[in-house]
C-alpha cells in the first residue's frame, strides 16, 4: 500500500491562505490569524484561528472553510480548529497613561436627534458584544438625561478606591453614568463647559480596567458632549441611530457630518423603530415609514448596519432593567441587535487597521 | 515639525511658518475684527519656537510655542494645505 506523507506546515498555510476576510479584504494567513499550527506525524493538524473580534459575523463560516480546506489535503487524518478572538488595539494612543489606558476600542453611539433610541441601542449593543465573549464597558455621556442606570437595573452609587471610581457591574458589563454618581430625581443643571469636564472625568477618573470595547452613549446634538469626546479620545468610530422618517434621518446626517469633520469614521447607520408587528392581527406596520436610514446610508456612502423593530418587549425589558438581548435572546428585537453588534464589531476591526498621520517634532 | 501622511506623502513645517498660520481667534480675529497677526509685522524668537504638539482627537493637533501661546488647533486638512510641497 503506498504511504501518503503528511503535509508540511507551509502546505497547510497555503490552503488556509485561500480564506479571504470579507471585511478586511485580505487573506487570513496574511492577517496573522492562524497561530500555533501543528502537524502531528500521524497527519493530525491543529491550529488556533484568532479573529479580530469575538462577535465576528463570519466566525462559523471561517471555521467550516478552514476544516474543509485542510481536511482535503492528502495525508490529513484529522483537523482541530480552535476559534479564539483578540480585539486589536485601536490605531493610536496619544497619551496612554491618562485616557482609557486599558481600552482597546471606543465606539460612540450618536444620533443628532433625541428620542430615537440611542440608549436602548447602546445598552443592547454592549450586551450583545458581551454575550459574544468580549470585555465590554458602557459610558453614559448623557449628563442631563442619563438613561443607562434604569435600562440596566443598576442604581448603586460607585465606590471610590484610591481616589478613583469603580465602574458599576451589571449583566457582565462595566457601567458608568451620571445617574450613578448623582442618583435620585435632582436635575443636573450645567452649562456647556461643565458637561465637557463631567465627560472627561468619567473617562479619566473611572478605573475602567481592561476592555475590548467601550461603548459610549452620546446625548443628542452636535455640541459640547460630542466635541469633548472627539477631542479627548481617539474614537474608533461612531454608529448613528435614527428612525425611518425624514425628520430623523435629516438630523442623523448632520451628526454624521460633524463626526466626519472630526475625522471620526462612521461605522454606519442603524434604523430603530423600523416596524411593528401587531399582537392582535399579526400584521406588520411600518409606522414611521420604511427604509429611510438605508436610503440615507446609501446616499452618504456609509454602511447600513441593520434595522430594529418596535417591540413591546424591548421597551418593557428596558424599563425593568434587563437588555432584551439577555432577557429574550430569541425575540426578533434581540436577533436584530445581535446582527447589528456583529456588524459594528466587523466595522470596528476594519478601522483598527487604519493609518493616521504621524507627527514628528524636532 | 514633520508629518508623514496616511498616503505616504511627507510635509515639513518650520515653527515660524506654523506660528504665522495659527488659526485661533486671537490671531485670526473674529466677528470682522482683525486679529493679532494682522497687526504685527514681526514676532519674537520665543513666539516661533515649538514647545509641544498634542493630538486633538484624531482630526487635529494643538501646537504650543515657547512664548506660551497654545490656543491654535490645526486640523489635518489645514496642515495638509499648508504643506503644499508635500513630497512623495
Amino acid at each position: 500500500m503506498p504511504t501518503v506523507s503528511v503535509p508540511s506546515s507551509q502546505q497547510v498555510l497555503d490552503v488556509l491562505g485561500h480564506i479571504q476576510d470579507p471585511d478586511l479584504g485580505r487573506d487570513v494567513v496574511t492577517l496573522g490569524m492562524i497561530k500555533e499550527l501543528e502537524v502531528s506525524p500521524q497527519g493530525k493538524v491543529s491550529f488556533t484561528f484568532e479573529l479580530t473580534t469575538p462577535a465576528c459575523p463570519v466566525r462559523d463560516r471561517f471555521k467550516t472553510q478552514a476544516q474543509d480546506l485542510v481536511g482535503d489535503l492528502p495525508g490529513v487524518t484529522g483537523v482541530e480548529v480552535r476559534m479564539t478572538a483578540n480585539v486589536r488595539q485601536s490605531f493610536m494612543r496619544p497619551k496612554p497613561s491618562e485616557i482609557l489606558p486599558g481600552v482597546k476600542q471606543t465606539i460612540a453611539v450618536a444620533s443628532g436627534k433625541g428620542g430615537v433610541g440611542k440608549s436602548t441601542v447602546a445598552v443592547n449593543l454592549a450586551a450583545a458584544l458581551r454575550r459574544s465573549g468580549a470585555e465590554v464597558g458602557l459610558l453614559d455621556a448623557d449628563i442631563y438625561g442619563p438613561s443607562v442606570p434604569a435600562m440596566t437595573g443598576s442604581r448603586s452609587v460607585p465606590e471610590q478606591v484610591n481616589g478613583r471610581l469603580k465602574p458599576i457591574e451589571a449583566h457582565g458589563l462595566k457601567l458608568m453614568s451620571f445617574g450613578h454618581i448623582y442618583p435620585g430625581d435632582q436635575a443636573t443643571i450645567y452649562r456647556g463647559p461643565m458637561v465637557g469636564k463631567a465627560i472627561e472625568a468619567m473617562m479619566v477618573q473611572v478605573d475602567w480596567g481592561r476592555l475590548d470595547y467601550l461603548v459610549i452613549d452620546l446625548p443628542p446634538g452636535t455640541g459640547d458632549a460630542s466635541l469633548t469626546l472627539a477631542q479627548a479620545v481617539p474614537l474608533t468610530g461612531v454608529a448613528i441611530v435614527c428612525t425611518p422618517q425624514d425628520v430623523a434621518t435629516d438630523i442623523a446626517i448632520k451628526a454624521l457630518q460633524m463626526f466626519r469633520k472630526l475625522n471620526v469614521p462612521a461605522l454606519g447607520l442603524i434604523e430603530n423603530m423600523s416596524w411593528y408587528v401587531c399582537s392582535e392581527c399579526g400584521h406588520r406596520h411600518e409606522i414611521f415609514g420604511h427604509g429611510g436610514a438605508e436610503a440615507a446610508a446609501a446616499r452618504l456612502g456609509v454602511p447600513f448596519l441593520g434595522a430594529i423593530p418596535l417591540e413591546d418587549g424591548i421597551r418593557a425589558d428596558s424599563d425593568k432593567g434587563t437588555p432584551v438581548v439577555i432577557s429574550r435572546p430569541d425575540s426578533a428585537g434581540a436577533k436584530a441587535f445581535e446582527h447589528i453588534a456583529s456588524q459594528v464589531a466587523a466595522r470596528t476591526s476594519i478601522q483598527s487597521f487604519r493609518q493616521l498621520p504621524v507627527i514628528n517634532v524636532h | 515639525m514633520d508629518i508623514a501622511w496616511e498616503d505616504g506623502k511627507q510635509s515639513t513645517y518650520t515653527g515660524e511658518q506654523l506660528r504665522w498660520a495659527c488659526p485661533c481667534a486671537e490671531c485670526r480675529g473674529e466677528g470682522g475684527a482683525p486679529g493679532r497677526l494682522a497687526r504685527l509685522h514681526a514676532l519674537s524668537a520665543d513666539e516661533l519656537r515649538i514647545k509641544d504638539v498634542t493630538l486633538v482627537g484624531q482630526y487635529a493637533v494643538q501646537i504650543a510655542f515657547d512664548s506660551g501661546h497654545a490656543t491654535g488647533i490645526y486640523t489635518f486638512p489645514y496642515l495638509r494645505g499648508l504643506g503644499a510641497a508635500a513630497k512623495p
